[in-house]
């Protein structure tokens, strides 16, 4: 997190290329135009994977589309789509299981941050909490679904603990099964958080600490007061990436759940992939996509902007 | 000194407690799924869950007869390492110019190119999947090896814009003084100079391409274009239902490469996962 990041915005002035030795023979055209040239095949490549879909899918979203037979609707697709119960519930459904999963291992990662950034075994425990980060997402949502409902496994420990009488149906409750992709989600990506946390406490100025620490203070108030603080840039940055990411879960939804029970944990990306490719309304789900890409933009614009702002300094 | 060491005591039980639990909820599901790999598919759906297996190679059977499990990997081998290839290709020229040169729109060119970073899969799905139709690229590794690039394109160029601003500006001047131009200054010092930034973003590129879900989902429909990933999925032999044992160990053969990769890369990750946000 040094502040050298901004001293080193490395700025070669015009004077330096045309110095001494053999000069260049370039127009000034050409080198005013050079880092244009150096970014265009990027950006280029982004525009055509990013705004050709974005305005397919505005046009397409105009349209009723069955098959090969494209119908004129204007804005009904999105008449319609505001009026659907089913759209309203994935966005929730969508804030819902991402926010509660965030902020779950968000906490989980600080705390095993806290407690480990300074133990001796610190590299030990890194390799071991980054493990599940390291599989494939469709397996661990088979790992997750083969534990929770095929394999019954987290009901038969459940029962081991007394905690539950019975085999518990995962699929049949909204919350518990909301819960197991809570749970898919936070075992796998935790680390994530974890990882970056760990590497900010490291990076931080120790000295602070340990004079409060000689000054008595205990280590909870040592946490609140001097290494969060400290830390908050970072935990910006780590947590809007995680976030952005929750937003657009399909794969464990896909797998484990299929947006059962009765939509209960329908994501949005789970919504516009039914739309379009179940039920092939894909004007439908084009329009749906538009109004997900419009949040998007509005998040991105704000949050992002400022979350890397900020960690840089 | 002593309060140092008082004070560690005091916490000592509560630190293990809390990262050993966390050890047991790493690893106990990861043992559990690693020995569902080497039962027998009558060990693994059932109404009280065996928890010691009856060792068997089922699984490998099955993967080796019943799977074209080497043309999934080849898929996913192919489509990865192309896309890496893409990335770096367009990466680097546009980080040496986000890092070293003062042009208008600098800032704006940046945010835009992490902007993708922040895109749905399911927004542009739709699109992507008309698009590819049209090109006639559905069902093959091309389409997905475009698609994996576009993902990532924004991560690496992101991680290797941070190790470029790191290098320190008199490196090159000397060589500017001696007369070489742009591009051979990216090519005999810049690049090497960042080669860490440059592996580390290809490794990170390379698990989130492994790992893509939705687009694979979409795009392939034949072992031609499976992958690992989507592949997995598959292995739902209709009347058998889920092939457990297979996806456990399909599961593993694809985490091991990983994870040595990962841990060769293991003091970058911090600085990758954030693109160069958090100095690690």
């Amino acid at each position: 997190m040094a502040s050298s990041a901004h001293s080193i915005r490395a700025v070669a002035p015009a004077t330096a290329r045309s110095s001494t030795g053999k000069p260049r023979r370039r127009s000034p055209l050409l080198r005013s135009a050079f880092p244009y040239l150096l970014v265009a095949p990027a950006v280029l490549y982004l525009l055509a994977i990013t705004l050709y879909p974005g305005i397919f899918a505005i046009y397409q979203s105009l349209y009723v589309v069955r098959f090969v037979k494209w119908t004129w609707v204007g804005l009904g697709n999105y008449e319609r789509i505001l009026q659907d119960a089913e759209f309203w519930a994935a966005l929730w459904n969508t804030v819902v299981i991402g926010g509660l999963s965030l902020a779950l291992q968000t906490l989980i990662a600080l705390a095993l941050a806290y407690f480990a950034y300074r133990d001796p075994f610190i590299r030990g425990w890194r390799i071991i909490f980054l493990m599940p980060m390291l599989f494939m997402p469709s397996a661990v949502a088979f790992l997750w679904k083969l534990a929770f409902n095929d394999g019954r496994v987290i009901s038969d420990l459940l029962m081991t603990l007394g905690l539950t009488s019975g085999n518990v149906d995962w699929l049949a409750s909204v919350w518990l099964a909301r819960l197991t992709l809570i749970v898919a989600d936070v075992w796998q990506w935790t680390p994530f958080l974890f990882i970056i946390f760990v590497a900010a406490l490291q990076g931080q100025d120790q000295e602070i600490e340990e004079a409060a620490r000689l000054d008595g203070a205990s280590w909870p108030a040592i946490f609140w007061n001097i290494s969060l603080p400290m830390m908050r840039p970072v935990i910006v940055v780590a947590v809007t990436l995680r976030g952005i990411d929750i937003t657009t879960m399909f794969t464990n939804v896909y797998i484990m759940t299929q947006g059962s029970p009765g939509g209960a944990t329908e994501t949005m990306s789970f919504f516009i992939y039914r739309q379009g490719f179940r039920m092939f309304n894909f004007g439908y789900a084009s329009a749906a996509s538009v109004l997900m890409l419009v949040i998007t933009i509005l998040v991105a614009q704000t949050l992002v902007k400022r979350a890397f702002r900020s960690g840089r300094s | 000194m002593a309060s140092v060491r008082r004070d560690r005591s005091e916490r000592f039980w509560l630190r293990y407690l809390i990262l050993g639990s966390w050890a047991i909820v790493c690893l106990a599901p990861m043992l559990w799924f690693l020995t569902i790999g080497f039962r027998p598919r009558t060990e693994v759906i059932v109404p009280h869950p065996i928890y010691w297996p009856s060792w068997s190679l089922d699984a490998w059977r099955l993967l080796v007869s019943d799977w074209p499990i080497a043309s999934y990997l080849r898929n996913s081998v192919v489509a990865v390492a192309g896309s890496v290839v893409i990335d770096l290709v367009l990466a680097i020229p546009a980080a040496y110019a986000l890092s070293r040169y003062e042009f208008r729109g600098r800032e704006d060119i940046g945010f835009y190119i992490l902007s993708t970073r922040m895109m749905a899969p399911a927004i542009v799905a739709v699109p992507i999947f008309f698009l590819f139709k049209n090109l006639g690229l559905l069902d093959t590794i091309w389409a997905l090896m475009l698609v994996y690039a576009a993902i990532n394109l924004s991560l690496v160029t992101w991680i290797i814009r941070s190790y470029m601003l790191d290098i320190p500006k008199e490196l090159e001047d000397a060589a500017r003084t001696d007369g070489a131009g742009d591009m051979t200054i990216l090519w005999e010092i810049i690049i090497p100079a960042c080669l860490p930034g440059i592996i580390t973003a290809a490794v990170i590129a390379a698990i989130f391409a492994i790992n893509e879900f939705l687009f694979t989902l979409l795009i392939a429909s034949t072992s031609k274009a499976y992958t690992m990933s989507v592949a997995l999925a598959n292995f739902t032999g209709g009347s058998d239902g889920i092939i457990y044992n297979a996806i456990a160990l399909v599961s593993f053969l694809a985490f091991v490469p990983i994870l040595i990769v990962v841990i060769l890369i293991q003091k970058h990750l911090s600085r990758g996962l954030t693109m160069g946000a958090v100095k690690g």
